[in-house]
């Protein structure tokens, strides 16, 4: 089998995964107590009014009803109603979900950047003084929740400092128009980065930590491979052997613990985009909770699930791509 | 015979510990002549690893070279000369870091290691991590090195090498993962080969295989090589010369038929009766008694001699440097005090207990202790 056929047969084997989530959400969220009518329309309605609701969200079906009726709409990309917002989910997620991958991205960036390298030096002069600091900062940085740190920069960046905005975010691809202060398409990039860094480090740290963590340790382990003595011994220069030979074995935990990362990042962002007070996927689910909008529940529910999903999807394709002893699927 | 191709005078490799210094080589003497097979044979530890690597001057931290010289075709691996304060320090002559990794290793001495499941990266193709060797010890550019990676595979008995170039290393069997190993030594074209202990992996089959294609290969390209075993079985199939190390020291020293049968030292004598030999039966088959000491402290005296069936009270005393006891043209050395010319008494010396010697004062200790055991039950 192909990459591209192993691929395919990834995302395949997700969709009974995916079945599985929205059934779970749907009757979860149909657990919740409370009665989102209620919560519209205040503690004494009308009983016409009621109806009229239950009618054109459909409650008034049983719910087994709904759940097929549910489960062919999303095949169909169709998510459902937001009582609250009176919009169509998908069109909520549409508008939330690129402020939340943009932080994502952004926070496993700068994560990746800086861990790879530490790792590397941190395994080179082990037990050295750069190892130690590199070790101290990581564990600080694993032992430590992103919303802390999200506060701690704004008071020291945003409040004392006054280098970094506190709040929002701004899209890099937004008009111009309609971003205070920007005329151009570079200003509102350069906005977009400024307000991006304080958020993007508060969610990267952890990431950050973990990487290097385990960059270190997979270095460590590889240099003292057989292989690299093999290396050394035909005179391979050293630098070559650390960024090839010892390299490319070491990233197989990394690239294992950056998969896992992303789905504990997901959790991450929801507080860091509530510290920061970013309009993306993690204030919408909570609105969503509050509110008591089941189908927003279960619509940002199911695109967590599938971010997750497509994480796994992500970390098994890249293992695949770059260890060649992982057989895809078939053993002929 | 001509000039010594290397030449190993009084290496001292040891390793800073905390438990204190292991003396894993401590004072070996050996020469390699062009094209020959010198054996280096003594059981697990006896530091037969750490002196190929002292060569190559790759031994593992928190190891380090401290005395001797290593001479290789005029070139200094390693030398010592007295500096300005009167420590030692590298000499003049001794090759940098630098000259040694691009002149020196793989593309004058190459290496075979013993573990052909890990010595390969198991993220690169086979041919890819041969091509990227001969690429660099024999300054071809990629394409040619690729076809003379293929042409090598081809040599050293992988069928259809075109189509396995491209294949990884968990796609070969233990064997011919070795073949690649061996191929990835040749190819580079040293006037020495280092294989340390490379068929104790293989079944004995296979090791027959790979001890038949290096014979051919090491007449065609009239490479000279040090093969590392413990293994006297493969020391007769194989070597012209052999060293006989226990303990971090050289204890004989002989071309490979007087070592056979004209053996002078009690150690090689007992490594000789645990291997089947087609001239002796089953019941002579001896394996040798007790575990070689620690080399962090080393026993006083001959170093053997808590394990030597024909100990004696001298030889806790008298350190033996190895002596020649050649009967013929060849010479032969022996480090052991039983031997006329150390003239250090041992005729009249006393007889020394020792796991070896056995009988019936070791029945009796043994007895002894059972009883103690026993007692400290009830
Ligand atoms: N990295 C190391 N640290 C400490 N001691 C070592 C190290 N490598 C080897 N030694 C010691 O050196 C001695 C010789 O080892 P080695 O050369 O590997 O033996 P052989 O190859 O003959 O089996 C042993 O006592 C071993 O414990
Ligand atoms: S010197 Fe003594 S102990 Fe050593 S090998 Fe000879 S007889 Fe045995
Ligand atoms: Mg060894």
């Amino acid at each position: 089998m192909g990459l591209a056929r192993y691929t395919l047969w990834r995302v395949v084997q997700a969709v009974p995964v995916l079945i599985g989530i929205i059934t779970i959400t749907f009757f979860l969220a149909n657990q919740i107590p409370g009665d989102p009518v209620q919560t519209m329309l205040g503690p004494n309605p009308g009983q016409e009014q009621v109806e009229a609701i239950q009618a054109r969200y459909g409650l008034d079906r049983p719910i087994h009803e709904r759940y097929l009726s549910y489960l062919s709409g999303v095949a169909a990309g169709n998510l459902g109603l937001s009582i609250y917002y009176d919009r169509p989910v998908l069109e909520m997620i549409m508008l939330r979900l690129p402020v939340t991958l943009l932080l994502m991205l952004s926070a496993f960036a700068f994560a990746i950047a800086t861990a790879i390298p530490l790792g590397i030096i941190s395994a080179k002069r082990r037990n050295k003084p750069a190892d130690h600091v590199s070790r101290i900062v990581s564990l600080i940085g694993v032992s430590t929740p992103s919303f802390w740190i999200g506060l701690v920069l704004i008071i020291v960046f945003a409040f004392y400092l006054g280098w970094f905005p506190a709040r929002g975010l701004v899209l890099p691809w937004a008009d111009p128009a309609d971003v205070r202060g920007a005329e151009t398409q570079f200003q509102v990039i350069r906005t977009a980065a400024h307000h991006l860094f304080l958020p993007m480090i508060a969610l990267g740290t952890l990431q950050m930590a973990q990487i290097t963590r385990i960059e270190r340790s997979a270095m460590v382990d590889s240099l003292q491979g057989e292989y690299v003595k093999l290396a050394r011994a035909y005179g391979v220069p050293e630098s070559t052997i650390v960024r090839k030979h010892a390299f490319q074995v070491a990233q197989l935990p990394v690239i294992t613990i950056i998969g896992l990362g992303l789905s504990t990042a997901l959790g991450g962002a929801v507080l860091t985009e509530t510290v920061f007070e970013i309009q993306g996927m993690g204030r919408l689910i909570i609105t969503a909770i509050n509110n008591q909008d089941y189908e927003l529940i279960m619509g940002t529910t199911f695109m967590f699930g599938v971010a997750y999903v497509v994480g796994v999807i992500i970390t098994d394709i890249a293992y695949a791509y770059i260890d060649p002893r992982v057989t895809y699927g078939d053993e002929t | 015979m001509t000039t010594p191709l290397l030449t190993v005078d009084n290496l001292k490799t040891q390793f800073f510990t905390e438990d204190g210094t292991v003396r894993a080589v401590d004072g070996i003497s050996f020469d390699v002549y062009p094209g020959e097979i010198v054996g280096l044979v003594g059981e697990s530890g006896a530091g037969k690893s750490v002196a190929t690597s002292s060569i190559l001057r790759l031994v593992d931290s928190p190891g380090e070279i401290v005395d001797g010289t290593i001479t290789f075709k005029e070139k200094t691996l390693f030398g010592l000369e007295a500096g300005p304060d009167g420590e030692p320090r590298p000499s003049e002559e001794m090759l940098t870091e630098e000259e040694m990794r691009k002149e020196v290793r793989g593309r004058e001495i190459a290496i075979i290691f013993q573990d052909p499941m890990e010595s390969l990266n198991p993220v690169f193709t086979v041919g890819g991590q041969l091509r990227e060797f001969i690429e660099l010890n024999r300054d071809l550019p990629t394409e040619e090195a690729k076809q003379e990676a293929i042409d090598m595979l081809r040599e050293v008995g992988i069928p259809d090498p075109e189509n396995r170039y491209d294949e990884y290393p968990h796609q070969f069997s233990g064997g011919m993962r070795q073949r690649v190993l061996i191929a990835m030594a040749i190819a580079c074209r040293p006037d020495l080969i280092i294989a340390d202990e490379p068929t104790t992996a293989l079944d004995v089959t296979v090791e027959g295989q790979i001890l038949e294609l290096v014979a051919e290969l090491q007449e065609k390209y009239d490479t000279a090589f040090i093969w590392v075993t413990h293994d006297m079985s493969v020391v007769a199939e194989i070597c012209d010369r052999v060293n006989v190390m226990y303990l971090g020291e050289i204890i004989e020293q002989a071309h490979v038929d007087d070592l056979f049968y004209n053996t002078k030292h009690p150690y090689t004598q007992a490594l000789l009766n645990s291997i089947p030999r087609p001239d002796e039966t089953i019941e002579e088959l001896d394996p040798i008694k007790g575990v070689m000491p620690e080399a962090i402290n080393p026993p006083s005296g001959c170093r053997f001699h808590s394990r030597c069936p024909e100990a004696r009270e001298v030889c806790q005393r008298v350190h033996p440097e190895p002596r020649d006891l050649s009967a013929n043209d060849r010479p032969h050395n022996a480090a052991c005090v039983k031997y006329d010319v150390f003239d250090v008494g041992y005729d009249a010396s006393p007889p020394l207990e020792t796991d070896a010697t056995g009988g019936f004062s070791a029945g009796l200790t043994q007895t002894e202790s059972e009883a103690e055991a026993d007692g400290g039950d009830r």
